[in-house]
Parts: structure tokens; sequence; C-alpha cells
């Protein structure tokens, strides 16, 4: 499951972009760790996340904090994304004092990850994933700014041609920017689609993406 | 997915909501003058019932059906909602490097290598899926197949990485190989991805696990730098805050 890896864009767009996971193992302390995943998700609900959820239950655009807390049960995989580099060294510092007992994950870059670990008072970075890059038809894919929108969901439920239709809509005035993000983050149920950062690009493509023609 | 075409009036708020594009197409309804329904390309369709969870349509014409092996899988794979048993993980993988600090799954000296294919938006034939493990697999590097990984369960024989006959004609929006090599078989399994990469008709996105050493040196880094692959400056990290924590080393 890498469904927060693949994120694209740059260092700038990337640098406030965090993606907070906490996940039971199978096999070792997955039996009881409900209490444990929901004390996780109370803590990072406490800093401000941007988006929160769990995959089977939906995120907070799609139902309410306390369904998605009453909802965890053991083996539960929650995650939490945030939109700013302080929230996460604030997280950091607090789940270390106060340890969940869960895994914890943290999709973003990685040089702005470790220094957070560190300010947090935690060593170096436990294991590494890194994403090295997509491969074959290429081509085929969507231009890079729609390709960041749509790699905010790692399970690839944010459809091109809904970008596309948004950009015609908020052309025409019938939506604003903020209406779509949120739908956006509707769509992708984990609750991994970061809305601020979301806002920025559609500003991008706004700009630059052309509907052609749309059925 | 299907549209109920008594209830369908082919109003096209679904299209756009579609991760596999314009797979629809206008019918004439036989029994009802005047009424125009649509159809979805069941081969394309991945069943990831994303049209269904959008609420997008005025008449709820639009249903998942029961469906039987080996159109199943479709569904487990692409359904971020459905969980496949032998994972026990929702979605199409598995814990990888998210329990690492707890399962000791990658072991100093060991590289995951995971390949996810069909995202974003294309969706991958399993006769393509079949095309990369076979690569990994024929590549002779000692490559171990993650067990708990519904791909892994769907091959027919786990030594050469070939999938069962009656699931090559089968789509998912992805699906994710995953196993792991010693560290120095690497720059050998993304050669033999490479390769792969040119007789695939879809995308495919690969990624590296590694443990961190207790020094904060990545092992892969240089070795990926050596061979010249590139690598995002975004990656997934495990912080070594689970319990019971996994002794990787002796002192």
């Amino acid at each position: 499951m890498t469904h927060s890896l693949h994120r694209r864009g740059d260092y700038e767009s990337l640098k406030d972009d965090f993606v907070v996971l906490g996940c039971p193992a199978t096999g070792v302390n997955k039996p009881g760790s409900a209490p444990k995943t929901q004390n996780f998700l109370s803590i990072c609900y406490k800093h401000g996340p941007i988006n929160l959820g769990d995959m089977k239950t939906g995120n907070i655009y799609n139902t309410t904090m306390d369904d998605i807390l009453a909802s965890v049960t053991d083996g539960t995989i929650v995650q939490c994304t945030f939109d700013n580099r302080d929230k996460i060294v604030a997280l950091l510092t607090e789940l270390k004092e106060r340890r969940p007992g869960i895994s914890v994950i943290i999709s973003g870059v990685t040089d702005v990850v470790q220094q957070c670990m560190h300010e947090a008072g935690l060593g170096p970075i436990h294991s590494l994933e890194y994403s090295l890059g997509t491969w074959g038809k290429t081509e085929r894919l969507p231009g890079y700014a729609v390709l960041k929108l749509l790699t905010m969901c790692g399970h690839a439920m944010i459809a091109t041609d809904l970008v596309g239709k948004m950009v015609r809509d908020i052309k025409r005035g019938r939506r604003t920017i903020r209406s779509c993000v949120v739908e956006m983050a509707q769509c992708c149920t984990c609750g991994n689609f970061n809305l601020t950062r979301g806002e920025k690009i559609f500003q991008e493509v706004l700009s630059t993406y052309m509907v052609d023609s749309l059925y | 997915m299907k549209a109920d075409k008594d209830k369908c009036i082919a109003c096209k708020r679904c299209f756009p909501y579609c991760p596999m594009g314009r797979i629809q197409t206008f019918h004439r309804h036989a029994e009802i003058p005047g009424r125009v329904y649509i159809e979805i390309d069941q081969d394309k369709c991945t069943d990831c019932s994303m049209c269904v969870r959008a609420n997008i349509c005025p008449v709820n014409a639009l249903y998942q059906p029961v469906e039987e092996w080996p159109r199943e899988i479709r569904g487990i794979l692409s359904n971020p909602l459905i969980e496949f048993k032998g994972s026990q993980v929702p979605g199409r993988g598995t814990e990888e490097m998210k329990t690492n600090d707890v399962k000791g799954t990658f072991l100093p000296g060991e590289v995951g290598v995971g390949v996810e294919l069909g995202r974003p938006g294309l969706g991958s034939y399993f006769k393509d899926v079949e095309i990369v493990a076979m690569a990994l697999m024929g590549a002779n590097i000692g490559y171990q197949l993650a067990e708990e990984n519904p791909v892994t369960h769907f091959m027919a024989d786990k030594t050469t990485g070939k999938i069962r006959d009656d699931v090559l004609g089968e789509k998912a929006t992805s699906a994710i190989i995953e196993g792991k090599c010693k560290l120095e078989k690497l720059p050998q399994a993304l050669k033999a991805l490479q390769e792969a990469a040119d007789k695939v008709d879809t995308v495919f996105t690969v990624e590296v696990i590694t443990k961190v050493t207790p020094d904060g040196e990545v092992p892969i880094k240089a070795v990926l730098e050596e061979s010249g692959f590139w690598y995002s400056i975004n990656s997934k990290n495990n912080l070594g805050l689970g319990l019971p924590s996994f002794k990787f080393y002796d002192d």
C-alpha cells in the first residue's frame, strides 16, 4: 500500500504537505489496537490537520470526526494530512511523550521530515521508502499540473475528467475553487488529500489548462 | 459497475467521476420510446465504485452487481473500501514498511522493491502485471514476493511470477507487486523493470524500501546514485514509534 508515496511536485509545492499514518501491525500489536489508534487520532486532531480519515469509514469531508473515531476497530489504519511544518513538529513532540504504541509513518519531503523529527527530539528516520517515479507509457498520463492534483489521492480515485469539469465550471462562474477541492477530498476516501495544496495547484491549473471538449 | 437501463436517463453526470475516463456508450431503450441510457464498458471498468460513492446519479441507476471469480478481483483491488482477506489491509497492498519498526520485514542489507501498475488513471490488465512480475522473478536476483499481497495470491507459479490464466484478462485501477531482495541486487532489479517498462501498455510506479541505519544513513541512496536512478525528494518515513520494537541489531 503506497498511497501517500507518489505525490508529484517540486520542493516548494511539497514542503508543506505531510500525510501522517497510524498503523497497527498484523500478527504483532493488532489485537487490542483500537484504543491506541483512537488515542493517536485524537492527538493528531488536536494539532489541526487539514484532512483526517480512515479508508473504510471516510474522512472529515464525508463524515464526522466522532464517526471516524467510533468506527476504529483493531487493525484500522488512519491517516491525517497536515499543511504546516510547525504543526508536524508539535505533533511529533507530543507523540514522543505519549507514544501511541502503533507504528507512525510520515510521508513528506525527506529532509523536512528528518528536520521535524530532530526538532521534536526524535532520532533518525527508522525505515524509508523512496519513489523512483512513473515508468512505462507515461505519454498516456495527463499533464504535470493535473498529475499534482491526482496523485494526492493514492488510490487514484480523482479522475482526470473531473479536474477538467471543475476547471470548466470555475471558468464559467458555477463553482469556487474551494468547493472543488472539497469535492476532491470527498473522492479521496482515506483523507490524504491536502486541500490547502490543492487550492494552490488549482490556481496554476486554471491559468494553463484548456478544456477542449468534455462530452 | 453497471447502469440500470430502466432507470438511467443518460444525463452524463457520472462521466467525469470515472477514474478510467470515458468508458460509457449511449443506447436507445427498446421498450421506452425516446429513452436513452448508458452502458458502461465492462472490459474497461475496474469496479472501483467511485461513480456510486460520488452520489451524483439523480435516479440511482448505478449499481455494483455481486461479481463471481475472476471478475471479483477488480473490486478487491480497485475499491479502497474493500479489504483483501489475505493481507487484512484495505486496498491493494500490504503493510510493507509501515510496520517495519515492529515486524522487521526489511532487515539491514535488504531492500523492498514494489511496483504499482496502472496508477493514476490508466488501470492495468493482469497481462501487464505478469510481464513485470516475470521480469522481476526472471532476473535471478532472489526476489522474494510478499506472501500476503493480493497479486502474489493470483500467481499460478510464484517462482516465475506467472499469473493464473483466468485472471490475465482482468483489470484493476492499480495492482502492486511487492517483495524484497538483497541490497546488492537492487541495480539488477531496476534494470529488469526498465526492460519491462518498454513492454507494458500502462504505467507503473516503482518504490524501494530500506532500513535506515542508527546513524541516519540511507543505504539505498548510494546504490541509486551510482546506478543513475532518479528518486523523488519526498518519501514515506517510518518514525520507529511502534511497540514492541523489533530488535534489528544485537547491541
